[in-house]
């Protein structure tokens, strides 16, 4: 959090975080907090002020980002843009549907493990034979 | 097997020829089905992998997030607060390697991920990057580097180079550490330096996760292609 001025490799990545206030600030202890030039940050803060619009957008512009390798998201925050969240498929940036404070990990919502659940039900196998 | 001969023996030529052909397809599917099951199998693997990994990853982040609120109520709730965030320009000190396979298609390709941990400037001339990366033991990485496996001489100064800034390797990761604590203050509580070690070992966790993902995302692919 200090103030470098170097500027990223270009064969490194960044990991992307939208989650609550004690994630986001102990993520950036760790040292993966970056502001560009034109101050966008690599992290969004979510609290009771923000808008599903603002985490869509953020969401968006995390994936859409070429320097970013991994978006981490809260589950609760994931559930709240579920339907962009579980229509994004591509390898990178990883999408990681992560636990918070006051919402424990549900493998259930989580969008990689119900490709898997979806993989061996019946809707799957009636699909396949159609 | 003898039995089977017999059988064939008692049979027509053109009945013959067709038994062994039954034979033949029903000994590749079995065959077929063993390569799905054994694809099925490893995807299974990895989900297990995944959910254990998010079991760790779960039990490092609540001791984050109780150092945090220790070192909360020892420093004071407007102390530790992401008012203080650094907004000027700045770069991680964190990041990742990617090693991705560009010749596959998107459905297909198995990104591998790797933690940078602390990457410094190097304030000599060879401006340099040297950073921590996450493994059982940490190891220096050397960006923008001239040595080549090849050249003994400077294979030679490189390790000499690496032993010499062994030695204060740690004491720059100390640094860097200490230097993405001072939004907070200058006198920092000790239990905000162990939320630090905290979220590392959850940002390791992490990338073994995303290691893992990518894992189980191309066999899925795989077994959906097969099916």
């Amino acid at each position: 959090m200090a103030g470098r001025s170097n500027i990223p490799a270009n064969n490194s990545a960044l990991i992307a975080i939208i989650a609550d206030e004690d994630t986001v600030t102990g993520f950036l202890m760790a040292g993966v907090g970056n502001v560009d030039l034109r101050k966008k940050t690599n992290y969004l803060l979510v609290d009771n002020k923000t808008t599903v619009k603002q985490i869509e957008d953020a969401f968006k512009e995390f994936t859409a980002r070429e320097d970013i390798a991994i978006v981490l998201i809260s589950q609760y925050i994931a559930n709240m843009i579920r339907f962009l969240v579980d229509s994004y498929n591509k390898p990178i940036p990883a999408i990681l549907e992560i636990p918070s404070k006051d919402h424990p990990y549900d493998p259930a919502s989580d969008s990689v493990l119900s490709r898997v659940k979806y993989l061996f039900s019946a809707d799957s196998v009636a699909s396949d034979r159609r | 097997m003898a039995t089977g001969a017999e059988v064939l023996r008692h049979m027509g030529p053109d009945r013959r020829v067709e038994q062994v052909e039954d034979i033949t397809n029903a000994a590749a599917a079995v065959e077929e089905l063993g390569g799905d099951d054994e694809e099925i199998l490893r995807f299974m693997d990895s989900a297990d992998g995944y959910l254990l990994l998010m079991d760790s990853l779960s039990a490092a982040l609540r001791q984050g997030w109780l150092d945090l609120a220790s070192a909360r109520h020892s420093m004071g709730a407007s102390r530790v607060s992401s008012v203080l965030f650094d907004h000027k320009e700045q770069s991680a000190a964190t990041m990742l390697q990617v090693d991705y396979s560009a010749d596959l298609q998107p459905s297909e390709s198995k990104p591998h991920f790797a933690l940078s941990k602390w990457c410094l400037q190097e304030e000599s001339s060879s401006g340099g990057v040297i950073c921590v990366q996450d493994g059982t033991k940490p190891k220096l990485r050397y960006r923008g580097s001239e040595a080549t496996p090849g050249d003994g001489s400077r294979e030679s100064d490189a390790s000499a180079a690496k032993s010499s800034t062994g030695v204060d390797i740690s004491n720059q990761v100390q640094s860097a550490r200490s230097k993405e604590l001072s939004v907070f203050g200058k006198l920092v509580s000790p239990k905000l330096r162990t939320t630090q070690v905290s979220f590392e070992t959850a940002l390791e966790l992490i990338v073994e996760l995303a290691n893992s993902r990518s894992t189980m995302l191309s066999g899925f692919s795989q077994i959906k292609r097969r099916s």
